[in-house]
């Protein structure tokens, strides 16, 4: 860490994705003017970033050890329909709502880990099969309890505080949390035993467990991770819209893991950054509410998502590959 | 004897058959809705839950088909239609909401002799596919009443947000909400927004306020479905300014501003009576040659607000609403 220069910088595998990051902003300040920058216009892209993010740091630690989780596409749902129906419906304290949601999220991941593990089947499969099981029983149970598919909620002042308020007008609490979360995930991916293992994993898994990695652990982990994330943020929107549907986090599997991978994560596994996943979020979130700024033709947006993305990816890719074979200004020749 | 035993059970087993078959003149029909995840499906499905008991009553039967999602709503639905088709129906009650994809399927279904009653939306493609008869709110009328109602209650700029865009009945609605608004003196923005933020309350929340804060002069926001107007209901919130806001279709929450005085009104077009309708005069033409003068029947709109909630809580309850 000592030489903490301009090319040590660069060459980091998160600069990349920063760069893509900074492209994106550039484009949006132009063709946005000044309400994206500013202070009210940002959250707007904080929000989103937050919520998705929050999500993607797991799945991106699953995408790293060569996983994958698409069962969040349920859980956000089936979690926010759980908090709606426990502390809404049935009025429960919020406090037992809370800790019953993230205890069902972590029973799913559970589900999920033992199942990719006990059956070898592929993890897209096995947790496509959960997607599917635990979208079905929320419909099935707010229906059965319920009689309809959407509750109210409304959280007391301190649920409200910690978990689903605005502070300074428009910054949503949950900004905190992933910024928070994102630092303790830097230091277990960067800077704990875990980390390495995790790499190591994704790399190889054979080897891996040869080498005295606790795979199948770490594996299971990784899965209740996910998945009470997104029961975290679940609960956390239903708090904030006062409301629950069963249908409201689909975009979830597609976003998260588009933004591990502007993140620089590989789709093969064995390589990625928490750094670099948290700049592929932000920059996912810039691109899809920075168009909401500017003076496009709006049967444009999803045109001008597809190609930002991609020139996001193409920037990263390029740049980390620059990066790599980077060798440095060539030491002068002595003698 | 063993012979006569297998000999009666033989005639047992026949006689059973045919007592399943009498009724092969009763209607067997298929319902084919949207995604059961949507609570607006859901009085949908009440409908055709509470039809089923008449239609079985008379010996037929009901076969409810849903997409399970709207990712790639046009093709799922020509799916379905076919899925009926191969089970052999008399009829099928639908509603069109991606004509280019539909109506060709429709077209071939009604040649083979299957009834098609519609609901719910695409009323003017329904002599296309030879369509009995439609139940539904015509979408445009809807619109153009929700338009009306914000631009007399003040709104001079009204944001139409439409989250699946290219929908019909979602384009139809905004048409509507533009001459019902223009009629009263108000302009109207239209706010498509992609599938990357669709059911997505924060996404699309941020969304509606970037476009507010771009926009001062915005007053007014309708949102075509209940969850985007929680979604709106935030942005207005978050915006800090007085923006009138009015959507389509009821939920508990649009429900509890309305109550709260945080939201104007919710344009309701009834579902359970669509579904419910759609589906009992599709069996009752096939079965007894039954067909409704009034062409087509509206089941909407309805509007509620501040003067007429409580009444329509009740509603809620029953699960009907």
């Amino acid at each position: 860490m000592g030489n903490l220069s301009f090319s040590s910088l660069i060459r980091r595998p998160e600069a990349g994705a920063f760069l893509g990051m900074v492209f994106v902003f550039l484009f949006f300040s132009l063709f946005g003017g000044s309400t994206f920058t500013s202070f009210a216009g940002a959250a707007s892209w904080l929000n989103v970033a937050a919520n998705l993010g929050i999500i993607a740091i797991p799945i991106g630690f699953l995408m790293i050890a060569g996983e994958l989780d698409i069962s969040i596409g349920s859980m956000v749902p089936a979690s926010s329909m759980a908090i709606g129906i426990l502390s809404g419906y049935w009025e429960l304290p919020i406090a037992v709502g809370i800790i019953l949601t993230l205890l069902f999220g972590a029973t799913v991941g559970l589900i999920n880990g033992l199942l990719v593990l006990r059956t070898g089947v592929p993890s897209l499969i096995v947790t496509m099969g959960t997607l599917f099981a635990v979208t079905g029983i929320t419909l099935f149970l707010s229906i059965y309890i319920t009689n309809t598919t959407a509750v109210s909620l409304s959280a007391p002042e301190w649920a409200r505080a910690v978990f689903g308020s605005f502070y300074f007008n428009s910054y949503q609490v949950i900004i905190a949390w992933w910024l928070g979360l994102t630092g303790l995930y830097v230091f277990f991916l960067h800077y704990s035993p875990w980390g390495n293992w995790l790499l190591a994993m994704g790399g190889d898994k054979e080897s891996a467990r040869n080498a005295g990695i606790p795979t199948e652990k770490l594996t299971v982990a990784l899965f209740v991770l996910s998945s009470t994330s997104a029961a975290f943020v679940g609960l956390c929107q239903t708090i904030l819209f006062n409301s629950a549907q069963v249908s409201s986090g689909m975009t979830f599997i597609f976003n998260t893991i588009i933004s591990v991978v502007i993140g620089g994560v590989l789709l093969t596994g064995g390589f990625g950054s928490v750094i670099g996943i948290f700049f592929g979020t932000l920059t996912f979130a810039m691109v899809n509410q920075g168009i909401y700024f500017t003076d496009f033709d709006r049967n444009l947006s999803s045109f001008i998502i597809g190609v930002m993305l991609l020139i996001a990816v193409l920037m990263n890719n390029t740049f980390r590959k620059m990066a790599v074979s980077y060798t440095g200004p060539k030491s002068k020749k002595r003698g | 004897m063993k012979f006569t035993k297998k000999i009666s059970a033989a005639l047992l087993a026949s006689v059973a058959l045919a007592t399943l078959a009498a009724p092969v003149l009763a209607a067997d029909i298929a319902v084919i809705a949207g995604s059961a995840n949507d609570a607006f499906f859901n009085r949908i499905k009440k409908g055709v839950d509470d039809a089923t008991l008449v239609i079985e009553a008379n010996g037929g039967s009901v076969n409810y088909l849903t997409t399970q999602n709207y990712d790639n709503f046009g093709p799922d639905l020509v799916q379905l239609i076919n899925t009926a088709v191969s089970q052999g129906v008399d009829g099928i009650a639908i509603p069109v909401w991606i004509a280019e994809s539909q109506v060709p399927a429709l077209k071939a279904a009604a040649e083979q002799g299957i009834k098609i009653m519609m609901y719910n939306s695409g009323a003017d493609v329904k002599d296309d596919i030879s369509g009995i008869n439609y139940f539904g709110s015509d979408e445009f009328v809807a619109g153009e009443a929700g338009g009306k109602y914000l631009a007399e209650q003040g709104a001079k700029k009204i944001l139409c947000h439409i989250h699946v865009p290219g929908a019909v009945n979602l384009e139809t609605r905004c048409d509507g909400v533009v001459a019902g608004a223009e009629a009263a003196g108000a302009e109207v923005v239209r706010l498509p927004t992609p599938a990357s933020i669709d059911s997505d309350v924060t996404g699309t929340s941020e969304a509606l306020k970037a476009e507010l804060l771009k926009d001062p002069s915005i007053d007014g926001i309708i949102t075509l479905g209940a969850w985007s107007a929680d979604a709106a209901a935030v942005a207005i919130q978050q915006s800090g300014r007085p923006v009138k806001l009015g959507n389509f279709d009821l939920s508990p929450s649009v429900l509890d501003r309305i109550k709260g005085g945080t939201q104007n009104m919710v344009i309701d077009q009834q579902p359970y009576a669509q579904s419910f309708l759609a589906a009992t005069m599709l069996a009752a033409y096939i079965d007894f040659g039954i067909d409704l003068p009034t062409d087509p029947i509206l089941t909407g709109p309805g509007i509620v607000d501040a003067t007429n909630i409580d009444a329509a809580l009740a509603g809620v309850e029953a699960g009907a609403r």
